[in-house]
């Protein structure tokens, strides 16, 4: 990851350096979101945000912080079941937008016999699986993590924060730590973030869900700092008690 | 037309929770406004309310024409609401949602019907000239208790706007511009502001399972979608109701809306107090070396 003295950024439609684009001498060159390749060989920034490049993986995309979800494969998503039909639930990934299609059979364990019982309103974690006919998502079939989400609470981040929470290392790359400081806090919660701007949180004790809710929300819209993200935790666990 | 989006059953369920628990998301107590601000444009009548997330400018103009014939000695004073798709995707241009009918029904029985703008004052020649005060409202950004946030907007644009000075020689009426005359404040009666409560079911208290409404304050927009049902009390900071609306929805004791209306009288009294801060602020601002005095035609009595 670049330090903050080489961050590049650029506008949309910006000639990007050529010595910036990454070259392996075995993978191709794979872009993610924000960059547009015109053929043969140019390359255009659509969105407005940060060069972010991998040289090992050959990746090449631009960060930014946008309001609307646009899907993209194998996104992990928190999507709403709108309503269910005979082999598919459709899905709500954001409001006011048509909706993804999740097959019934897609769930772990599930069978023609063995379905998931889900209603309208309920939650689910998936992954997005390819745009065919909008988009379709399908569940991950590894133990823990997708499925449905029953209890909790579901709040609405920035896409931005939402990539950084996902993001491996998030304390060091995100510079997000709310998480982590209140877990060390000794809270006991469960959470899920959606790349569609959702951040699903879980606990025993409603003040956990509430605390955990707010240190997020408040470190996403007041883009707080990992210092003043410490601050918060203590002073919204101090109030808790 | 593209119906409003709802929440999820996780959502609805965690929030109802919660609420019964006396919690609320953003942790305010259940009768807390949010974050309120108040700003008022270059231009005279033009404010702009901030109530956390919620954003609606209020703009007042005015012009000179007939009125009506059933009514000669009166001016012409209208509100009107528009809440554009920019407030939020639910909301379509010239096709009113049932809260965009509402709120402009609650702000004509607040503001006009309960006679807080002189209309009498407005008349210029009998029957011939009369000013017509308009207000437009635009919701900028919508996240709950748009009535409140609007009244407290309409209210403060009307105090805050300065209509032209006019004269009368012989026949001749002569409207003079601001540069000719420092134009005149319009003649206000009394300040209403609306107090919505939004209702949460019952809750049982005590050993002998006394029933009990739960009630919050300054709803959120999804707080609004959950509510079983609301009461909107306006009133003056003396204590004099205007109206009181409670649209459907489920039935509320009789104690609770007494109980209400005298929690609405104490939060009107400190919103009252904001828009006379505010606006006190704004004219000290404005007249800066103290020559706005000189500039009236008013005499001092």
């Amino acid at each position: 990851m670049a330090t903050q003295a080489d961050k590049v950024y650029v506008l949309p439609g910006d000639e990007i350096n050529p010595a910036l684009i990454p070259s392996h001498p075995k993978h191709p060159l794979r872009l993610g979101p924000g960059l547009r390749h015109v053929p043969p060989s140019d390359l255009f920034p659509t969105t407005a945000g940060q060069l972010v490049t991998d040289r090992r993986k050959n990746l090449i995309w631009v960060e930014s912080n946008g309001g609307r979800y646009i899907p993209a494969v194998g996104d992990l998503v928190i999507g709403t079941i709108h309503h269910g039909a005979a082999d598919f639930f459709y899905v709500t990934l954001s409001d006011y937008t048509s909706n993804a299609t999740l097959p019934q059979l897609a769930f772990e364990m599930a069978s023609k016999k063995n379905r998931p019982q889900l209603h309208s309103g309920d939650l689910v974690y998936a992954r997005t699986h390819g745009p065919r006919a909008g988009v379709r998502v399908a569940k991950h079939r590894k133990g823990r993590g997708p499925g449905p989400l029953s209890e909790g609470m579901l709040y609405s981040i920035s896409l931005g924060m939402a990539r950084r929470l996902l993001m491996r290392k998030s304390a060091e790359e995100g510079k997000v730590v709310v998480l982590d400081e209140l877990g060390a806090a000794g809270l006991a919660f469960e959470t899920a973030v959606g790349r569609n701007g959702k951040m699903w949180v879980n606990s025993k004790d409603i003040k956990t869900v509430l605390v955990v809710g707010r240190a997020v929300t408040e470190t996403d819209e007041k883009s707080l700092t990992v210092e003043q993200q410490k601050k918060l935790v203590r002073r919204l666990v101090k109030e808790m008690a | 037309m593209p119906r409003e989006a709802e929440p999820s059953q996780n959502e609805k369920d965690f929030i109802l929770k919660a609420v019964r628990e006396g919690h609320r998301l953003d942790g305010r107590a259940l009768d807390q406004f949010r974050q309120l601000d108040l700003k008022f444009g270059e231009q005279y009548g033009v404010a702009d309310v901030t109530l956390g997330k919620t954003r609606i400018l209020a703009k007042v103009t005015a012009e000179v024409t007939v009125p009506y014939t059933d009514r000669p000695f009166d001016g012409i004073f209208t509100i009107t609401t528009e809440l554009s798709p920019m407030a939020s995707p639910a909301f379509e241009v010239n096709r009113p949602t049932e809260t965009e009918v509402l709120l402009s029904r609650l702000l004509e029985k607040t503001v006009r019907r309960s006679n807080a703008l002189d209309t009498e004052s407005l008349c210029l020649v009998a029957g011939q000239k009369c000013w017509s005060i308009r207000v437009d409202l635009h919701v900028l950004s919508h996240d709950g208790n748009l009535i409140d946030a609007s009244c407290l907007a309409v209210v403060a644009a009307l105090r805050h706007f300065r209509k032209p000075d006019t004269g009368m020689e012989g026949d001749t009426l002569t409207v003079y511009t601001p540069a000719e005359r420092e134009p005149v404040p319009l003649s206000w009666l009394h300040s209403p502001f609306c107090i919505t409560f939004s209702f949460f079911g019952s809750i049982s208290v005590g050993e002998d399972g006394e029933e009990k409404d739960i009630w919050l304050l300054d709803t959120t927009l999804l707080e609004e979608q959950l509510r079983v049902s609301s009461c909107t009390i306006s009133m003056n900071k003396h204590g004099e109701i205007c109206q009181v609306a409670k649209p459907g929805g489920a039935p509320v004791e009789a104690v609770t809306v007494v109980q209400c209306s005298s929690l609405a009288l104490q939060k009107v009294k400190d919103l009252s107090d904001f828009v006379d801060q505010k606006l006190a602020e704004d004219s000290k601002h404005r007249n800066k070396g103290g020559l706005l005095a000189e500039l009236s035609a008013d005499n001092a009595r």
